[in-house]
């Protein structure tokens, strides 16, 4: 095990390398003396030791909170830091600002249980901070919990290449308002590996990837929060083999107003989205309290999205849906991004633009594919829908007893539409749906600035059988999804 | 990114060395002042040779400035005191928005008290913190340093503290601060700025911009402008006439006057350079911390929509508390801005980090401000 920074040593006193170098009272910062000699009891660390890793390494004492606060503000560049299995209680975040660090710990347990593996515990926290808080290129976490965080569970800002492994970021109590917003949250982050991990009970979404470029999402399972997995102002996106049940919604994709990093390219595939259901516990006003219970997946103000080979069952009110921004920020000017603000890749986009040509708004859902996913049972009507999930009640007010249709196109924005009759329902937003009947699918179009105005009826939506022209399209106007490059 | 932490090689080691040296000496000779730049920042605060505490009161040593801002920048009502030193025969260079380019080897120094009873502020003081910016060769760098007054020095303490402080505050209501010393990382989220052209990150200082800097003040009987003192001194170099120089709002007025007896524009003003100096640090286009908001509340931000006017938040997350947009014009009740900036709520908090309690005259300004605004709804049906 090699030690480098001296205080660090010092401090966590356990590293023989350091202490002997000292005359025995040289800790004089130190608050933690729980440790151990050298690095203490191997059984403490049997996931990820010091002993396999090249380079500066520090292992953390079971337990010991202050060791591992003095830790990681003693950071230098491309520290390993790992820590013992045992619960580490903090009242205040775990703030990461180098570049190259690991964080391991030894395993995140089974959600239910918050005394296995590796445990960060917040539940005593009495500032308002996040669980686990990075700033840094080439970040690595993997194998631990985070539990009970104010805010929210994991998150890392404004940073490059970035893997999370086999994280569980949960909050104790059930579908309550006051856990924190995100579980794990990688934001304006730039190639961003996020797989195997877990996110329980978060009050806004369990896996928040937003404003991301280059991210890919697999394997992980989001349960009991409000939005399961939120892929959010991101480009190129891979996001498979997730596992979201008993969520508000399950799987959701969407920009919002006002953010110039403009989303695109999302490839979801693969994925289980299930029983998504639960009553919406989100912060009154906060954007996913908008989200109706019953929600496998929507696409809202986003483009170039393809949703294919999932496995959707049992939510209760649609499946999957295309939808315009518009119908949460009515105003289009706050959509307005100036062109030389926009960060990122925006070719081949065909945004919208203004008069002058100097902006582009991005409330448009446009270049949609969805095809090829299973649909069982959906659409049974949620009746813990509320007045603040407009769309929810708006499609229970219109189909009444019948079950919605599984998949479902607001048609904002269409030259035209008409119930009755395909030739007459334009598809100027490249909407394309190859779901089969024979896999449960159907399909509606359903004119929502009408049907808001007028809260119509059943009758008066665009429901075709398969092929669903003219939505019927079997590709995107500008080439095939780009896979994210990390 | 940044550079890592510089930690003193061997902190005792060099104490001792320096003790040593210092009782070898003779006593005419001037100890070292400031940070020696290759060792790093020291364990404690006395090796700095900066300032002293008695108990009662800071003394600065020879070389080292006392200096005040214009604006409040709030901290659970703790009592501030600023000071700056610069190596022997440097001075800093003047800017006009941004923070002086002070040269390296600056030290700046901020001390946090709070005094038993806000109404006697100079007796019973409890001396909590003092946080030193460091300018090294590359970057500046953040410390926060706890008192120990038995030891009677400041010590580095890397993983911050939290820590519960009674007072009686000026109306002698009695209040409790959950008071946070920043570890060293969390600095970074105040002091950090992004360079747009080239995408790195960088630690600035907050306050010592010409527009805060550019008061009067009354020492000893004498008034004199504060950055005229500076330029008098050699300690400022490049700086225009005083008259073309922007100043923030004094807020000595307000207190002075009251709110209720501001007129329009100037509530405008301070309100502006309130959420300049409290919120702007991360709430601007480059504020590493604050970008992802798209809400911009520098004072010289003039778009309405990025300065929170019927913006809804990205994620105000229970920060919303039913309320839709950041600013409801003429209805501070229905804005997010004043609930996220008054709540003490964990989680909802704003500024996320250096208040646990309400600042009840800043929230009266804010108020005034969004309530004399032109009345709006932000409601707009959507357009066909």
């Amino acid at each position: 095990m090699r030690c480098r920074p001296l205080l660090s040593c010092l401090a966590l006193s356990f590293a023989m390398a350091c202490t002997s170098t000292g005359d025995g009272d040289a800790g004089g910062t130190a608050d933690g003396e729980t440790g151990g000699e050298d690095g203490g009891n191997a059984a403490d660390y049997p996931l990820h030791s010091c002993a396999d890793v090249e380079g500066p390494c520090v292992e953390i004492p079971a337990g010991d909170s202050d060791a591992l606060q003095v830790a990681v503000n003693s950071l230098e560049d491309d520290t390993t830091v790992i820590l013992a299995t045992g619960i580490y209680e903090f009242d205040n975040q775990v703030t990461i600002r180098a570049d190259g660090i690991t964080f391991w710990g030894q395993g995140r347990g089974t959600e239910g249980s918050f005394d296995e593996g590796t445990i960060l515990d917040y539940a005593a926290q009495t500032t308002q901070s996040n669980g686990v808080d990075v700033v840094g290129d080439r970040f690595t976490i993997a194998d631990l919990a985070i539990v009970d965080a104010k805010k929210d569970g994991l998150r890392i800002e404004d940073s490059d290449l970035v893997t999370i492994q086999r994280v569980r970021a949960t909050w104790r109590a059930v579908g309550s308002t006051d856990n924190g917003a995100y579980g794990l949250y990688p934001v304006k982050v730039s190639r961003v590996l996020m797989e195997d991990s877990e996110a329980y009970n978060s009050a806004d979404a369990g896996i928040y990837v937003g404003q991301c470029q280059h991210a890919i999402v697999r394997n992980n399972i989001a349960m009991g929060n409000v939005a399961g997995i939120e892929i959010e102002n991101t480009q190129f996106a891979d996001v498979y083999g997730n596992y979201a049940e008993d969520n508000t919604g399950g799987l959701v994709i969407f920009d919002l107003p006002g953010n110039p990093v403009v989303g695109r390219d999302v490839s979801v595939h693969d994925n289980i989205v299930v029983n998504n259901n639960r009553t919406n516990f989100a912060p009154q006003g906060s954007t996913v309290a908008a989200i109706p219970p019953g929600t496998g997946t929507f696409a809202m103000a986003s483009r170039r999205v393809e949703i294919f080979d999932n496995t959707y069952e049992g939510n209760n009110s649609f499946d999957i849906a295309v939808i315009s921004g518009l119908p949460i920020q009515g105003d289009r000017e706050k959509w307005k991004l100036s062109k030389a603000e926009l960060v990122g890749d925006v070719t081949g986009l065909n945004l919208l633009e203004d008069d002058t040509g100097e902006f582009v708004y991005n409330y448009r859902s446009d270049n949609a594919f969805v095809h090829g996913n299973t649909h069982t049972d959906t659409g049974a009507g949620a009746p813990n829908t509320n007045f603040d999930q407009q769309l929810g009640l708006l499609l229970q007010i219109v189909y009444g007893a019948s079950p919605i249709d599984a998949i479902l196109y607001d048609g904002w924005d269409e030259t035209s539409f008409d119930a009755m009759d395909p030739a007459l329902n334009s598809n100027d937003n490249h909407i394309c749906i190859a779901d089969t009947a024979a896999d449960g699918a159907t399909f509606a179009s359903l004119n929502m600035e009408t049907l808001i105005a007028n809260s119509g009826v059943l009758a008066d939506l665009f429901r075709p059988a398969e092929p669903y022209a003219p939505f019927d399209c079997g590709d995107f106007v500008s080439g095939p999804i780009q896979p994210p490059s990390l | 990114m940044r550079p890592s932490l510089r930690i003193t090689a061997h902190p005792l080691s060099i104490a001792s060395l320096a003790v040593a040296l210092a009782s070898c000496s003779s006593d005419s000779r001037e100890p070292f002042r400031g940070v020696d730049l290759a060792a790093g920042a020291p364990e404690n605060l006395s090796d700095m040779n900066l300032m002293e505490w008695d108990g009662e009161n800071i003394t600065y040593a020879p070389g080292v400035e006392r200096y005040e801002l214009n604006s409040w920048l709030f901290s659970d009502y703790s009592l501030k005191d600023r000071a700056i030193y610069m190596p022997e025969g440097t001075a800093a260079t003047y800017r006009d928005e941004e923070v002086f380019d002070f040269p390296v080897g600056t030290v700046i120094l901020k001390s946090f008290m709070f005094p038993a009873d806000f109404r006697t502020p100079t007796e019973n003081i409890d001396l909590v913190e003092t946080r030193v910016l460091v300018r090294f060769e590359d970057d500046w760098e953040a410390f926060p340093y706890v008192w120990d007054h038995e030891l009677g020095d400041a010590v580095l303490r890397v993983q911050g503290d939290v820590r519960i402080i009674d007072f009686i505050d000026d109306a002698g209501v009695a209040k409790t601060s959950n008071y946070l010393v920043p570890q060293k990382n969390q600095c970074s989220e105040c002091h950090l700025l992004k360079d747009l052209a080239t995408d790195e990150d960088y630690m600035t200082p907050i306050g010592p911009k010409a527009r805060h800097l550019n008061r009067a003040n009354t020492s000893a009987g004498e008034t004199k402008n504060q950055l005229v003192h500076l330029q008098a001194h050699d300690l400022l170099v490049g700086m225009p006439d005083l008259a073309d120089v922007g100043a923030a709002y004094d807020f000595r007025e307000l207190l002075a006057e009251g709110v209720a007896n501001l007129d329009g524009p100037t509530v405008e003003t301070a309100a502006r350079d309130y959420l300049d100096i409290n919120c702007a640090h991360c709430h601007n286009p480059a504020g590493v911390s604050g970008i992802s908001s798209q809400l911009f509340l520098n004072y010289d931000n003039t778009d309405a929509f990025h300065l929170g006017v019927c913006k809804k938040p990205g994620s105000a997350g229970k920060g919303g508390e039913g309320r839709t947009y950041d600013i409801v014009p003429g209805d501070p009740e229905a804005s997010i801005l004043i609930y996220r900036t008054e709540t003490e709520e964990l989680g909802a908090m704003m500024p996320l980090i250096g208040r646990s309690l309400p600042h009840e005259r800043g929230m009266d300004v804010l108020r005034a401000w969004v309530a004399a605004m032109p009345p709006d709804d932000c409601e707009v049906a959507p357009s066909p």
